[in-house]
């Protein structure tokens, strides 16, 4: 793994080739450019007007300048510094503006990282270009994306205070509005779901957690419901705010621990 | 107590802030070469006394309205710009800027040609006008290096221009962190304006980048020449700060240069050859 571009190292522990969340895709929108960082990388994520997503290395090979200042022009990606043009999906150079009769070379292309998108979030994989995992806890449920929250810890502290315990309303505007233990459940260091049930009603939130680096992850969280919902925003809207508190005490708490 | 730093520049001088600044400040405190330096102005005799941690320095000048140190022994003298003496010049300084990027990235980008349609559209440049067509360099190890024969058509190319027309540039690079660009003046045009940028090295990824600027009298007022200057700088200063890495490469192939980057290239090939280590990453 070269060295440009580590701003801070990831954990050690941590695995390069895996799926990470690094944004809701709601978040990437037309013609805009996401700056993320996974593992200590630092990544370009934007969509094209087919709405195709790209990960790249957040630098032009040029020069080195980050990318996610550039222009999404909805099919190209053109740097903020001397105008080159990076072509959605491959990455290659297609124009270079002080060279206006060349045709870039094959080497002028950008770095690249598998990128896909699943349950409402966008996935990176920082070595293989594959499909992005099928995590779904439950079939034919209601999925919602919930806020994802930065926090100043590392993912693996993120983890250990979530699995201490976590609480939360199964139907925050109705009938079981008050928060209760969750029951949790570890697939691996980075995954982890937390339900809660009652008669014909489950709801469960998976964690989703991002290594930004040895000192900050993201948290997000895919929501999903089954049984009755009431369908009206004012209630969905009260969900989210009601799960947005609970994970931010999340993030506090394992701040505190750092 | 010497830190590893190379000779070429632990021995050389460098501007370290803007003399009447420093009059009306009374105290200014910087950083060159990651060494701490505190500047006095004795009102007295209007003379400035410096410490580098508690030692007092010895080499220290006032010119180009700068204030000049040397933290080693100077084994050569502060560059020399005959175009300075000319009556009929406006001599001024505009501005110190500090920027989070090693300083030899500042002098590359003042270097750079096929950047000015972008970064500085509508003033040094425009589109379509972006081909940056062949130019010369000459490199030697003693002068550094010359760049000659730039052509560029420019919107507004100085604080007087009142239409675009095409520009003759060239550029000399006579230390590792000074370079000097040399423009057509708008008026008269077989005669040539100067930019002169100091660049003091603050750490290996930042840096202040000093402006002195020598342009032909000709209706110019010195506060507009400022104006400009720190206008166009400020338009490289968010550019430069978001260069990856900080420091610069010297490795070949570590950055993919195209024709338009020969003076870059150029730079870069003379620094390694000159053994620059500070400010960037070596070859391996």
């Amino acid at each position: 793994m070269s060295a440009i571009g580590l701003t801070a190292a990831g954990d050690a522990s941590d695995p390069i080739d895996r799926w990470f969340p690094v944004a809701r895709g709601e978040e990437v929108v037309a013609r805009h450019i996401v700056q993320t960082q996974l593992l200590g990388r630092e990544i370009a994520v934007w969509r094209d007007d087919a709405g195709v997503v790209n990960a790249w290395e957040n630098r032009c090979p040029h020069r080195g300048v980050r990318l996610s200042i550039g222009l999404n022009t909805g099919t190209e990606l053109h740097c903020r510094y001397h105008g080159w043009r990076y072509a959605s999906g491959s990455g290659q150079c297609t124009y270079v503006p002080a060279h206006p009769g060349q045709k870039p070379a094959a080497a002028m292309r950008v770095g690249r990282f598998g990128a896909g998108e699943a349950h409402g979030f966008v996935w990176v994989n920082l070595i293989e270009p594959a499909e992005p995992p099928h995590l779904s806890a439950l079939a034919s449920a209601q999925a919602t994306t919930l806020r994802s929250i930065y926090a100043r810890a590392p993912a693996v502290t993120v983890a250990a205070c979530l699995l201490r315990g976590y609480r939360f309303a199964l139907d925050p505007t109705g009938a079981d509005d008050s928060p209760t233990d969750a029951a949790l459940v570890a697939s691996d260091a980075y995954t982890i779901r937390a339900s809660v049930h009652a008669v014909l009603r489950e709801a469960v939130v998976t964690f989703l957690l991002q290594p930004v680096g040895a000192s900050q992850s993201v948290i997000h969280g895919l929501l999903e419901t089954t049984g009755e919902t009431s369908g009206v925003d004012a209630d969905r809207l009260a969900v989210l705010r009601h799960h947005n508190a609970q994970m931010t005490a999340l993030r506090d708490a394992a701040e505190e621990l750092c | 107590m010497r830190p590893q730093i190379e000779s070429l520049l632990w021995d050389d001088w460098h501007a370290v802030a803007d003399f009447e600044q420093l009059r009306r400040s009374g105290r200014f405190v910087t950083t060159l070469l990651d060494v701490p330096l505190a500047l006095e102005l004795d009102p007295e005799t209007d003379s400035v006394r410096a410490r580098a941690g508690g030692a007092p320095i010895a080499s220290l000048r006032i010119k180009y309205g700068f204030v000049w140190v040397c933290l080693g022994e100077p084994v050569r003298d502060i560059v020399e710009f005959p175009e300075c003496g000319d009556a009929d010049r406006l001599l001024g300084t505009a501005g110190s800027v500090r920027v989070a990027v090693s300083g030899l990235r500042a002098v590359e980008n003042f270097l750079d040609l096929s950047h000015l349609s972008f970064v500085h559209a509508g003033f040094l440049g425009e589109e379509p006008f972006t081909e940056v067509k062949p130019y010369s360099v000459e490199s030697s190890a003693r002068d550094g290096l010359t760049v000659t024969g730039c052509r560029v058509y420019q919107p507004k190319a100085s604080p007087i221009a009142r239409e675009g027309f095409e520009v003759n540039y060239s550029y000399a690079v006579l230390r590792p962190y000074t370079v000097v660009l040399y423009k057509a003046n708008p008026v008269e045009q077989d005669r040539r304006d100067m930019i002169a940028l100091f660049v003091q090295p603050v750490s290996e990824e930042s840096c202040v980048a000093h402006l002195l600027t020598c342009y032909l009298r000709h209706g110019v007022e010195a506060a507009a020449v400022r104006r400009f200057q720190q206008f166009i700088f400020g338009q490289d200063r968010p550019i430069l700060e978001n260069q990856l890495p900080k420091r610069m490469p010297l490795t070949a192939g570590r950055e993919i240069p195209v024709r338009a980057d020969v003076a870059s290239a150029a730079y870069r090939r003379w620094l390694a050859e000159a053994g620059v280590r500070y400010g960037a990453i070596p070859a391996a």
